[in-house]
């Protein structure tokens, strides 16, 4: 009897493979359950996954992002990493270097080191992949304002061990478009920026064949609050903008769109999520026909994806752990090629060798534990997911078709209308949050009593600086600086020439010793620096969503009641200190402050303390409001304050909110900080305790 | 929150201290009745002025280039050593109509505080574009080139009477020709009007020759106007203008807030909706009530 009972896993391994091999054409349509329920995984348009047999012989790449402090410690991280089972390197590089900054620049500081590795010199290159096989391990460097010094002294530091640039694999995100719609880590303006990316592409698609010169990315949308349907229909729309500009600098399709690759997050909407994978394999497939590729590869949506970074929680972290693995298994069951899991403390700090672990277990569970592995695309043919893949393609193709009437997306940039709905749609989110209409898993629902403390990573910002300045002295005064002066000089030409190519004269300069900095700098003074406009839109969505609540309209009352006795509104600037451009908490706040009836100026970006204190003078605000991601504040929040008091405004209150983890809460409260907001803080609370501050300095004048 | 004593202000505004010209603007727009007094003790102390500062005034629609306008010619001037000043005209803030009342002082403030330009951009939305002109002392409206008949046709009457300055925005090399249509567009407004067309200059973001040009013609039109006396002229009708928008902001503030009138005013305005009264009688009722003149006006 039980020879004659199948063997479940058997089963699940073969027949996919062996029905995959019988159909040749698609099966007969069934009724409402979408239109291609005959797609087998592997051919167009991909629906069911771009492989035949797509996790049965070769599971997803285990690809953690990392990168901190000094080259030395990332270099161990990622030595650490790949004895544990990681397969390909993901490389954090920090702000200061994303923005063409040395770190030894002024407006560096603060920033060194913080939210990801420095990288100034050819030296740190060569030691950030010491003893990692370069020709064998594949690195992707998200890198994009600063991508062509970066890829220079990639290629530079890889020749000086040896090796030749064709061996080399890997990616580069090079995804300018979205950094002007919404992570803001570019340095030239919009023209010049398209010029290096298809520059990037034109030269690795003809010298570099194993790496990949894009990756066009969702992920960055969706944390600066897309869903899933604008993420999908946005990248899309910046997927279609590159393949004109490939096509443009003199490439066939079919020489650079088989190594376009891209890069979706992962949020807690499940199935959602797993359909947005396969709706955007087949609307990619749609589009790239347009094009009438030979290479079956060049119209296959290859994916990396990362769990969302904007679903984690500072407070009750562990339950991150859990976010994070729904979250893997839906990018295992929408089939990513590539796949990064959050840490569980990543709302707080860069994670520890604790955490990192486990998240990289989180995968290995899934891959060693579960039979994923032996399936290929579950959801095939279920009713409800394919309805919703299909229901998602209709409405990003809206959203792509707007894009596409606007002359395509670096026109439609120009207009501010992707951003605009991207704003809207994350002040819906807050206020669907703060109202408690979406739940929030010891955040705004099941608090913990008692928030248990555990060891967090933390970073000495000044160490860090110092050592790379040191580090760049030395490194200047043993360089043969002719060579590099006529190198730079030979990078400038070279961009002064519209349609000349840059790759190469970067390399030239890298190898003979510039900074990045330096090359970055060089370039800049060619082509500007960018700079973004401060402006609010989506007034009135927070309100919209929340008027009808008592809490809400108190406090409105309770800020006209303040604009009576004081004479005007209170006032609040909501400022940007260093060089952290995710501006998604600036926006909320602002825009809902100003529904709030708070009269608010929106700091620009890139600010240093003592430009924000100077903007807060001019305008004389009550309160500066400072939305910190990125560890920045632990130096410049205090000098925000000193300049303040220099000035003799320290009455003007400073508060802070975004990622503060406890241990410097304390540091900037001794620094003069009023109040500090945790992630996850409603916007009704963060105004009340402002008031009561503003409220409570005025009793104490009175009554003197 | 606290206010300084008077002569903290006074002495700050005399050294050009920054942090105090906020505070000071601060104590000018505040709707509190001390506030408001002290203020006026403030200005006061300041007058007469006797500043060689340029007021300018900067018009026209949203979007057209005016704070991109206002960076860079600041910029020009600050560079070369000038103490510029920018104040927005916001009608979203302020009470009743009176929105601009307070810019006017504001920009008093500004010049006893040693600025020697002093920006003043109207956000381009009705009342606050003749808010600007009555401030400045030289009023630039702004269009972008390639605008055709009807914007340059929108120029509101009364303001393209009283502008000294025409600026063609965005007019960089590839929008040459379009920015000469809009020109030749304005031109033949004017000339269908009574009054001469002034001064068009062409100008575009990041180029340090349309800044210094458009400086050039703000300092001329300047020196041009004093030596004529014009300036004087203007100054002194500005100040006669802001006390009589000074008396029209309090008349309608007081009649608003009368008991008697605020005892009636849902009721009369409902009455006027629905045609049961008509809006002159209804009008005369109300203010009958405000000046408590015991006769009421017969029906019918």
């Amino acid at each position: 009897m039980s020879s004659q009972i199948p063997d479940f896993r058997t089963l699940a391994f073969e027949a996919p493979v062996s029905a995959a091999r019988r159909r040749r054409k698609p099966a007969p349509q069934a009724e409402g359950k979408g239109e291609t329920l005959g797609d087998a995984p592997g051919f167009p348009p991909y629906r069911r996954g771009p492989y035949l047999t797509m996790y049965t012989t070769r599971p997803w790449t285990l690809r953690q992002y990392a990168g901190f402090g000094s080259v030395e410690e990332s270099n161990a991280f990622y030595k650490q990493a790949l004895a544990e089972g990681q397969r390909g390197l993901s490389v954090a590089f920090d702000l200061p270097t994303h923005l063409g900054y040395d770190s030894d620049h002024p407006r560096a500081l603060g920033d060194v080191g913080q939210a990801g590795v420095a990288i100034d010199t050819l030296e740190d290159m060569q030691q950030l992949f010491a003893d990692i096989p370069l020709d064998r391990v594949s690195v992707s460097m998200t890198m994009n304002g600063a991508a062509l010094p970066i890829l220079a002294l990639f290629v530079a530091a890889a020749e000086s061990r040896g090796l030749s640039r064709a061996a080399l694999s890997g990616t580069l995100q090079n995804d300018i478009l979205k950094e002007f719609m919404v992570r803001n880590t570019f340095v030239y303006p919009p023209a010049p920026s398209m010029r290096i990316v298809g520059d990037i592409m034109r030269y690795c698609a003809r010298a570099m064949p194993k790496f990949h010169a894009l990756s066009i990315s969702g992920y960055h949308m969706h944390e600066a609050g897309a869903t899933p349907e604008l993420e999908l229909a946005y990248t899309l729309a910046d997927g279609l903008e590159y393949v004109r500009k490939g096509l443009e600098v003199g490439l066939a399709i079919d020489e650079f769109a088989p190594r376009l690759s891209f890069f979706w997050a992962i949020g807690m909407d499940f199935y959602l999520e797993v359909a947005k994978l396969r709706a955007a394999r087949v609307m990619w497939a749609e589009l790239m026909s347009a094009f009438a590729p030979r290479d079956p590869r060049s119209s296959m949506l290859r994916a990396h994806c990362q769990t969302s970074g904007f679903s984690l929680s500072a407070q009750d972290p562990f339950n991150n752990i859990i976010r994070t693995c729904i979250e893997a298994v839906a990018a295992v069951q929408g089939q990513t090629q590539s796949l990064h899991t959050n840490a569980f403390d990543e709302a707080l700090a860069l994670p520890s060798d604790f955490s990192a672990r486990i998240a990289r277990s989180t995968q290995h569970l899934l891959q060693h534990e579960t039979y994923m592995t032996r399936v290929i695309d579950p959801w095939g043919g279920s009713f409800f997911m394919e309805a919703l893949t299909d229901a998602l393609r209709q409405r990003a193709r809206v959203h792509l078709d707007e894009i596409e009437a606007l002359g395509g997306m670096t026109r439609a940039l120009a207009t501010g209308l992707p951003k605009a709905r991207i704003e809207e749609a994350a002040l819906r989110t807050q206020a669907e949050f703060d109202s408690q209409e979406r739940i929030k898993v010891g955040v705004n629902r099941y608090p913990m009593r008692q928030e248990i403390a555990f060891p967090l990573r933390s970073l000495d910002a000044q160490a860090n600086r110092e050592r790379q300045v040191q580090k760049l002295q030395a490194w200047r005064s043993q360089r043969d600086e002719e060579a590099v002066r006529k190198a730079l000089d030979a990078l400038r030409q070279a961009a002064e020439r519209e349609g000349e190519a840059l790759v190469e004269p970067c390399i030239e300069a890298a190898r003979c010793g510039a900074t990045l900095g330096e090359m970055s700098g060089t370039l800049e003074e060619v082509f500007g620096r960018h700079r973004p406009e401060a402006k609010v839109t989506s007034m009135g969505t927070y309100r919209e969503q929340r008027a009808s609540e008592v809490r809400f309209q108190g406090l409105l009352e309770r800020v006209e009641r303040f604009a009576q006795h004081e004479g005007r509104r209170p006032r609040i600037l909501v400022a940007k200190l260093g060089l952290d451009g995710h501006d998604r908490g600036q926006k909320v706040v602002a825009s809902s402050f100003a529904d709030l009836g708070f009269d608010v100026d929106l700091g620009p970006l890139f600010q240093s303390a003592e430009e924000v204190a100077m903007q807060a003078i001019d305008n004389d605000v009550h309160v500066v409001g400072v939305n910190s991601l990125s560890a920045g504040h632990r130096v410049l929040v205090p000098r925000l304050c000193e300049a303040l008091r220099a000035q003799g405004r320290s009455d003007i209150r400073v508060v802070v909110g975004g990622v503060v983890p406890p241990q410097e809460q304390e540091l900037l409260r001794s620094a003069g900080v009023a109040a500090i907001f945790g992630s996850g803080t409603d916007i009704l609370d963060a105004a009340a305790t402002i008031l009561d501050l503003l409220e409570s300095s005025d009793e104490g004048s009175e009554g003197e | 929150m606290r206010r300084l004593p008077l002569e903290t202000y006074v002495e700050g505004l005399r050294q050009g201290r920054r942090e105090i010209l906020s505070q000071a603007i601060t104590l000018v727009e505040s709707s509190r009745e001390d506030d408001r007094l002290l203020a006026q003790a403030l200005l006061e102390a300041l007058l007469p002025l006797s500043t060689r500062a340029i007021r300018i005034g900067v018009t026209g629609a949203p979007g057209v280039g005016k704070s991109t306008l206002i960076e860079d010619l600041g910029s020009f001037w600050v560079a070369r050593g000038y103490r510029v000043a920018v104040l927005a005209i916001d009608p979203s803030r302020g009470a009743l109509g009176g929105l601009g009342l307070r810019s006017f002082e504001a920009a008093l403030l500004c010049e006893a505080a040693g600025f020697d330009r002093v920006l003043i951009e109207s956000v381009g939305v009705g009342q606050s574009e003749s808010d600007v002109v009555d401030i400045s002392d030289l009023c630039l409206y702004l269009l972008a080139a390639g605008e055709g008949g009807d914007e340059v046709q929108a120029m509101k009457r009364g303001l393209s009477e009283r502008l000294d300055l025409v600026v063609i925005s965005k007019a960089d090399e590839a929008r040459r020709a379009a920015a000469a249509q809009t020109r030749r567009r304005l031109r033949s407004v004017y000339a269908q009007g009574l009054k001469d067309c002034p001064p068009i200059v062409l100008f575009h973001s990041g180029s340090a020759n349309a800044s210094e040009g458009l400086a050039l013609e703000i300092q001329a039109l300047w020196q041009r106007s004093d030596r004529a006396g014009a300036l004087e002229e203007r100054r002194r009708r500005q100040h006669r203008v802001w006390m009589w928008r000074e008396i029209n902001d309090q008349l309608h503030r007081r009649f608003r807030e009368h008991p008697e009138v605020q005892k009636r005013l849902a009721a009369t305005e409902k009455a006027v909706e629905g045609q049961e009264q008509t809006p002159w009688k209804a009008a005369h009722a109300l203010l009958a009530f405000y000046e408590a003149r015991a006769e009421r006006l017969d029906e019918g």
